[in-house]
């Protein structure tokens, strides 16, 4: 061939070259990606990128076939004595009581009902903010009630009905933590807690070291305190498969699962052992 | 014409044709790849990446913005821009006419102030004239002056023209307008719609790839004039980076890549959701400005996104973490002072991935960064699988620092300090170097690490406190007798009996090994003091364990070599790292029955600086009782079986040998030989002794009579880190030999690499590591003895030393370096040397006893306000001497005495002082408050019912009577005691914020903060008017004009609170003892031992003969 010839297979052969070698398609092969937290994270996140936005909505389709749950607490065994609350050092408290009164931990009635135990439902939908403010009063130098269940961002209204100095140290675990005094007669103090926390946390009174109570923060409505005669009722819930908890100061914790149906009464009965 | 002949060549033409051309494609390839080489480069398709991922954010927040709401609004304001143009063009003609009027008075209003300037210029022109003439007594003065009058007037004439010209201009120009009045506004209000819309439209503009703008801009040629994709750098001129024996200004390029590294929106999720909670922990508890809440909120809406977004923005696009106090422009570290280098290292000016020097965090790593698609192709590397094409570099000096060791950088300019603010593991990186003392063996010359005690205690009265036996299995093995110690260890280590040690060797090393031990101990105890200390009375184990466990003793000690395991629930053997570090600042008390004698023990808790003056531990005023409680309950802590371990006795050839070994080094072999023929076994020990505590330095932990002044026997780590990794000895590890692990002493394989920090790292877990398979002679092998340290006290340990660089740092750059700062530093120190936070928070951090004590009332105070609070000479009696006042009477737990010399107590005054910037000196405690503000304050007392808890009663402040704890007034400060104690301001401030003060405190919040304005709500202000408070109510009356007067003051906290502050100071006492008026009793230094050579306990005499 000539050298013209020659010249043109060359510049043929470059142009090829030029076109395939500058940049061709990226063929995506899946190789393994590791424990780099970015890595992960981008596979990890296209794995689950929809599945952690989920919380089914209970809207209010589900009231008109609302069921609801009621039932008892009882105690079993001997109820540990319960030493009487030493409020001498306050005459103003000593004087509101002409009996002393028995700390307030484990209250069984007569028939073995045990109160103050919370009872809640664990995994319930998320509810409607709760706008009706619950109370927490102090009254003769004790707190009422002692046990309480409130929902997220629920207002909470703190009374002291006393005529002596008290203050609210609240001591959540997630939530942030607090201590107003109160030092005037019927005042209110409204406060509210944004983060859910099921494990209810302590109040105190740093005045009077023997006034104690606890609170739990949960995501819905669907709580009740047992009371003197140990029944509780949670009402209004959506039919369906759920773990009901019931939490006692001393005596711990238990679970249960219910399952209503549309419009039901159904009882439970949890049982603590002392 | 006719064809030419071909002109003859002496050359083939044509294979010449043909090279050139070849040549010639080949120059065209060349410089083609040239040219695209240096335009197609790395970091321009990051930029490139980045701008879209912006531009994308753009669109959808255009989208959201250019919602139905807002075209609707635009649409109604279109609409009345029509009907405006309408209206104009409806009175046209008028319109018309008004312009032409406002044209003509333009044109008259031109022509008189062209006038009356012209008139001002010849007016100055004249005043020259005049001054001549009158300088140089010219005969025309007068009249120059009089043409001069002449001209001001009509200036004067001229300028009232215009500005009537000028009104009345202004006047047609106004009746113009008012025909585009409506049509103005209408375009006003849309601008104020379309503000942000085109905001995000002109950000678009600029980052926008599709434009032709920006293609040309940054077409191949072109882009030397005004390029968008660029290199971003900062020039830091007091930052230096060594190159080739040259310290030169750092120029940090990283940004030209990392293009999202001061802005915040790309955070990663953990990032964001850890913001989220920290904005939201604030916005809670008011602690944002009123004014900056809208911001705040903001953010958090934009948190929120990201957390909830789909996939989380990978490097390089990433915000940095923590933006407030790094990078960002309101941190202490903002990019453009600091740039990137100086904290995580690596070639600063650098561009591409490889040179910058990013270092992997794992093997594993550092093979997904290898892999690349187009070896030769630079840039658009997959950066979504991380496949960089990285080689390691081995010539680069200052590689990056991997991701645990990041935050080694900070010692650079930190070492001023003893804490850091905002960084924890640095922190206790540093604070367990200096527990652990590898400063006194190791010189680290930077204020951080001198001037610090040495960690172990003196050697000099060794014979008065222990045995023999028990100190030659203590060195030995010091972990079998406390599985906790720090006391590292010196003998038996893997490189004298280990596995890769041929068994020959190593029954030879185990015999040298013995010999060197029992000459330290004869040694040791052979100089030793021996002091009589004289006898305790009798005591009681069972109150000795009570005393132990509640007056503070557990705050620096620990009592136990098992815990449980919190996985498995079983017992083990106790580690260091079990227990905070405060923890570990005296001994494990276990096994003390058998380490020592009761005597020895009484004689010091009661005083402990009798035995050493040096000795850290203080003095907790125990009676003679409580002292010998204390000792019958210590001596029952045996460890029996420790003793039952075998000794063997010394190889007499070994001690022969070793001895030779030295005594060659000054003489010839027969005078050695002469030499160890006069010397008995026991002169020979005593020899070697003292050069075996030389060999491995002894003296540089603990104090030895006859060694002060000896240097620290290991390496100055001052620059450590900028140490090249060549310079390293590696062993024979590496790939020669194929070997790159080994295992650990605790059990676990470890791994080592190539690079300074892996080296660093494998060296403190195993320091004789790099001995394995090697043939040395005995005196030449390896000698840093073995702290067993966990791969997390290795790691904090290996951040350290990487962090000791000799890149320099401009003056004006160290952290702390104010004298206030400096002051507080001192102070801080101390606090660190002495472990106060083994009982105190100092700062928010500390309180290692806190688990132990079960009644939070009963919990030693929260110092952290201590500077603000304190009075200096209050502090300073007090620490002096704590018994000058018992502000916490009920309190089970001691401050110990210190015995503090005057200077170190001054600069912990002084320390505390400027930490709370106070000044140390002011009359403030001479004050006497009005009359008026003590009544007032009396009331608001009274009302608060501050008395329910704080007592009012005068007490002794050195000896308040115990109070009941059942009372409540038991377990708050007695207020008369504030005035001398107390600062004057202070109190204001504390009764108004305890909670922001002390979190979780006991004084209750009297004063919340109000949300909306930042300030602080009184409950007094509607309380007035209550029944409750008549009886107040009437007694204030008195003091305020009238009755809205007193309301507005109840509703004022500020008021309040200082009324308040009045009243405790009216109440308070005045005097209080001075530190040292009554010595507290200190057993007395006992008596100096009456024989003049000291005699060898008989049990190891006998085996010596």
């Amino acid at each position: 061939m000539s050298l013209r010839k020659h010249l043109n297979l060359l510049f043929m052969l470059m142009l090829v070259l030029a076109v395939a070698c500058g940049g061709g398609k990226e063929v995506v092969d899946e190789e393994e990606l590791g424990e780099d937290d970015q890595a992960l994270q981008t596979a990890a996140a296209e794995n689950t990128g929809g599945a952690s936005s989920g919380t089914p909505a209970a809207t209010t389709a589900a009231v008109a076939d609302a069921a609801t749950l009621a039932g008892m607490v009882k105690f079993e065994g001997a109820a540990a004595k319960m030493p009487a609350m030493q409020m001498a050092a306050d005459p103003f408290c000593a004087s509101q009581h002409p009996t002393p009164q028995p700390d307030e931990e484990v209250v069984v009635g007569p028939g073995g009902e045990l109160a103050n135990v919370i009872v809640y439902v664990k995994n319930a939908p998320a509810g409607a903010p709760n706008t009706t403010p619950a109370v927490l009063d102090q009254r003769g130098c004790k707190y009422i009630p002692h046990v309480t269940a409130v929902q997220v961002g629920q207002p909470i209204q703190i009374k002291n009905s006393d005529n002596t100095l008290h203050n609210v140290h609240a001591m959540p675990k997630t939530n942030s933590q607090f201590n107003e005094g109160q030092p005037v007669k019927d005042m209110v103090s409204t406060k509210k807690f944004d983060k859910v926390e099921m494990e209810p946390f302590r109040i105190k009174c740093d005045v009077h070291g023997w006034m104690k109570s606890y609170m739990a923060v949960l995501p819905h409505s669907y709580h009740s305190v047992s009371q003197m005669n140990g029944q509780f009722s949670i009402a209004n819930l959506p039919p369906g498969n759920y773990t009901l908890v019931a939490w006692h100061e001393k005596y711990g914790q238990q679970e249960q699962q219910v399952t209503v149906g549309p419009k039901e009464q159904k009882q439970v009965t949890f049982t603590f052992k002392g | 014409m006719k064809p030419q002949e071909p002109i003859p060549h002496n050359y083939p033409m044509r294979k010449l044709n043909l090279i050139f051309a070849l040549t010639s494609l080949g120059l065209l390839a060349t410089t083609g790849a040239m040219v695209f080489y240096d335009y197609v480069r790395g970091w321009k398709w990051f930029q490139l990446e980045f701008n879209r991922i912006v531009e994308e954010r753009i669109n959808e927040q255009l989208s959201v913005v250019n919602d139905a709401e807002r075209k609707r609004q635009l649409a109604a304001l279109e609409k009345e821009n029509r009907e405006g143009q309408i209206e104009v063009a409806r009175n046209r003609n008028a319109y018309v006419e008004a312009q032409k009027d406002l044209e003509s008075w333009e044109g008259r209003h031109y022509a008189a102030d062209q006038d009356y300037r012209f008139a001002k210029a010849l007016l100055d022109a004249k005043r020259y004239e005049v001054e001549a003439a009158l300088t140089q007594h010219r005969g025309d003065l007068r009249e120059k002056r009089r043409e001069y009058d002449e001209l001001t007037e009509r200036v004067n004439r001229l300028n009232l023209v215009l500005q009537q010209v000028t009104r009345d201009r202004d006047g047609a120009a106004a009746r113009v307008e008012r025909f585009l009045t409506r049509i103005n506004e209408v375009e006003e209000r849309r601008k104020e719609i379309t503000t942000d819309i085109d905001l995000l439209n002109k950000q678009l503009r600029a980052v926008t790839m599709k434009s032709p703008n920006n293609a040309i801009l940054n077409a191949p040629m072109l882009d030397f004039i005004n390029p968008t994709l660029k290199i971003d750098q900062v020039v830091l001129n007091d930052l230096f980076i060594e190159m080739n024996y040259m310290s030169v200004p750092r120029v940090d390029r990283c940004q030209t890549c990392h293009r999202a590294i001061d802005r915040p929106g790309f955070e990663s999720k953990k990032e964001a959701e850890r913001l989220l909670t920290e904005l939201r922990r604030n916005l809670d508890k008011n602690l944002i400005e009123p004014s900056r809440r809208a911001d705040a909120e903001e953010r958090v809406a934009l948190l929120e996104k990201t957390v909830a977004a789909k996939q989380d923005i990978l490097n390089p696009f990433r915000t940095h973490p923590n933006l407030d106090m790094f990078v960002g422009s309101s941190s202490p570290h903002p990019l453009l002072e600091y740039g990137c280098t100086v904290c995580h290292r690596g070639q600063d000016r650098a561009t591409e991935f490889g040179r910058a020097g990013h270092t992997p965090m794992s093997k594993r790593m550092e093979n997904r960064w290898r892999k690349v698609k187009f070896p030769l192709f630079p840039g658009n590397w997959d950066y979504k699988k991380r496949n960089w094409g990285y080689q390691v570099n081995p010539f680069l000096d200052t590689p990056m620092y991997p991701r645990e060791h990041s935050e080694a950088g900070c010692v650079k300019c930190h070492a001023g300090q003893v804490d850091v603010e905002g960084v924890e593991r640095i922190n206790k990186a540093t604070h367990m170097v200096e527990l652990l003392g590898c400063h006194a063996c190791h010189k680290i010359n930077n204020w951080r690490f001198t001037d610090l005690q040495k960690p172990g205690p003196a050697l000099d009265g060794i014979a008065e406190k222990t045995t023999p036996e028990w100190a030659f299995r203590w060195i030995a093995s010091p972990q079998r007798f406390r599985s906790t110690t720090r006391m590292p260890a010196f003998f038996y280590q893997r490189n004298m009996i280990g596995p890769s040690v041929p068994a020959a060797e190593r029954a030879q090393n185990i015999k040298y090994q013995d010999a060197e031990i029992h000459s330290i101990v004869t040694y040791l105890f052979s100089k030793s003091t021996r002091r009589q200390w004289p006898a305790g009375p009798a005591g009681d184990a069972g109150r000795g364990k009570e005393l132990v466990e509640s007056i503070g003793c557990m705050g620096c000690h620990i009592a136990q070599d098992a815990v449980k395991d919190e996985k498995s629930g079983a017992m083990r053997v106790a580690r260091r790292d079990d227990f905070p570090n405060e923890r570990h600042f005296g001994f494990n008390l276990t096994g003390v029955g058998t380490k020592t004698n009761p005597n020895w023990v009484f004689n010091w808790v009661k005083n402990p600086k009798a035995y050493d003056p040096q000795a850290p531990m203080p003095s907790l005023r125990l009676s003679d009782q409580e002292a010998a409680d204390v000792t019958s309950y210590l001596m029952a802590l045996q460890k029996p079986r420790f003793m039952e371990q075998p000794i063997r006795p010394p190889d007499v050839q070994a001690v022969r040998e070793l001895t030779k070994g030295y005594l060659i080094n000054t003489m010839t072999d027969q005078d050695a030989e002469a030499r160890l023929r006069k010397m008995p076994l026991r002169a020979q020990l005593e020899f070697l002794g003292q050069r075996s505590i030389e060999k491995y330095g002894c003296y540089s932990c603990h104090d030895i009579r006859g060694f002060e002044g000896l240097k620290p026997i290991g390496t100055e780590l001052t620059t450590e880190g900028s140490k090249n990794m060549h310079l390293f000895d590696f062993g024979f590890f590496g790939d020669a030999t194929h070997t790159h692990g080994y295992k650990a002493e605790d059990g676990k394989e470890e791994h080592v690499l190539h690079t300074v920090p892996s080296w660093i790292y494998n060296k403190v877990r195993s320091p004789r590591v790099y001995d394995d398979r090697r043939t040395k002679p005995y005196n030449d092998k390896l000698k840093m003895p073995n702290f067993y340290l966990s791969p997390d006290e290795a790691q904090m340990i290996t951040s350290v030393i990487l962090g000791l660089t000799k890149e320099k740092v401009g003056e004006n750059r160290l952290a702390a370096r104010d004298p206030r700062s400096r002051q507080a530093e001192e102070g801080r120190k101390l606090i660190s040397q002495n472990n106060c936070r083994a009982c105190h928070i100092v700062n928010r951090r500390g309180r290692a006893i806190a688990p132990l004590i079960a009644d939070e009332n009963f919990l030693p105070p929260d110092l952290t306000p201590q500077g603000e609070r304190a009075q200096s000479p209050w502090l300073f009696n007090f620490l002096k001497d704590p018994t000058v006042m018992k502000v916490r009477p009920w309190m089970r737990v001691r401050m110990p005495t210190f015995q503090f010399t005057d200077q170190q107590a001054a600069t912990l005054v002084a320390g505390f002082a400027a930490e709370g910037n106070e000044q140390q000196f002011d009359t403030h405690q001479f004050l006497t408050p009005s009359a008026q503000n003590v009544a007032i304050g009396r009331e608001v007392f009274n009302m608060l019912r501050c008395q329910q808890c704080h007592s009012l009663t005068q007490v002794d402040p050195a000896n308040p009577p115990i109070p009941n704890v059942a009372d409540t007034q038991s377990l708050a400060p007695n207020l008369t005691l504030s005035k001398i104690r107390l600062r004057h301001d202070w109190v204001a401030d504390w009764i108004r914020r305890p909670d922001e003060m002390i979190p979780g405190t006991r004084m209750p919040t009297n004063f919340p903060r109000d949300p909306q304005t930042g300030g602080f709500q009184s409950p007094l202000a509607m309380a007035m008017d209550s029944p409750q408070f008549a009886a107040q109510k009437a007694a204030l009356l008195p003091y305020f004009e009238n009755e809205e007067a007193l309301k507005k003051t109840m509703g004022d906290a500020v008021a309040l609170t200082n009324y308040m502050r009045d009243y405790i100071w009216s109440i308070g006492i005045d005097r209080m003892r001075a530190a040292g008026a009554v010595q507290t009793p200190l057993r007395p230094v006992p008596t100096q031992p009456q024989p003049s050579t000291p005699r060898a306990p008989a049990s190891l005499e006998t085996r010596l003969r």
